[in-house]
């Protein structure tokens, strides 16, 4: 009769981080976009000014990112005050 | 029609004709108009990503409930301040700034959305079209003044 080896291997690695993307729109106010960025993540005014013109200049901007249940939390927010909003794993 | 922000907080709409009350009514109308669901053009930009469905079924609900939300508020609003001949006063209240303001883009949305505004000039639209345009501008013009002096 011969024993049995069983033996665990722990592979512990860290999540992927998502990005939080919103898409530029012909309709929302620049002064609105900016607004909606400092109260979701707490930005100042002159960041979130800066986020907002880069989706107005480039057609769309990483707002924030972090681990995947905070970003779909966010994007949920996001599109909630009808912003267009998307996540993707970083690359 | 007057629009203006009050001392205290907030909007205050003085609606003096007819017209004005119509021009009112069509923010829920031209926010329903023309079959655009807003939950799904919000999330556009996931269309085909991994875990698309899960958003369809769990989130995409929420959403539609509240833009609808926004839009039954507005109407009660219209419903409670006037009876669409008279005179009267709409109050929009700090607390109710926000759904007027989501109410009135769902509006300025759909109306970009049906007749593609930002791809002409008034001088060259049809009359439906232009008066869309106008009713659009109004709303814009609302919005501004909802961002400038009751939500910022």
């Amino acid at each position: 009769m011969s024993d049995t080896l069983i033996q665990t291997v722990e592979d512990v690695s860290l999540d992927v981080p998502w990005n939080v993307i919103v898409h530029d729109d012909p309709v929302n106010l620049m002064g609105y976009v900016t607004l909606v960025l400092m109260k979701i993540f707490g930005y100042p005014e002159n960041r979130a000014a800066a986020l907002m013109m880069e989706v107005h200049k480039r057609g769309r901007s990483i707002v924030w990112t972090g681990e995947r249940e905070k970003a779909e939390f966010y994007t949920q927010q996001l599109q909630a005050h009808q912003l267009k909003t998307s996540m993707e794993k970083t690359e | 029609m007057k629009v203006a922000p009050m001392l205290k907080g907030g909007l205050r709409i003085d609606v003096e004709s007819a017209l004005d009350w119509m021009v009112l009514r069509c923010i829920p109308y031209d926010a329903r108009g023309g079959g655009l669901d807003l939950a799904d053009r919000v999330s556009a930009p996931m269309a085909g990503d991994e875990g698309m469905e899960d958003w369809e079924e769990f989130v995409l609900p929420g959403l539609r409930d509240d833009f609808n939300s926004q839009l039954e508020s507005i109407e009660a609003a219209l419903a409670q301040a006037g009876d669409g001949e008279e005179p009267g006063e709409i109050f929009i209240t700090r607390e109710d700034s926000e759904l007027w303001y989501g109410g009135l883009n769902q509006a300025r949305l759909a109306l970009e959305e049906r007749y593609g505004f930002s791809r002409g000039q008034p001088e060259d639209m049809t009359p439906g079209k232009r008066s869309a345009w106008f009713r659009s501008q109004f709303y814009l013009h609302v919005q501004s003044l909802l961002l400038d002096h009751v939500l910022k």
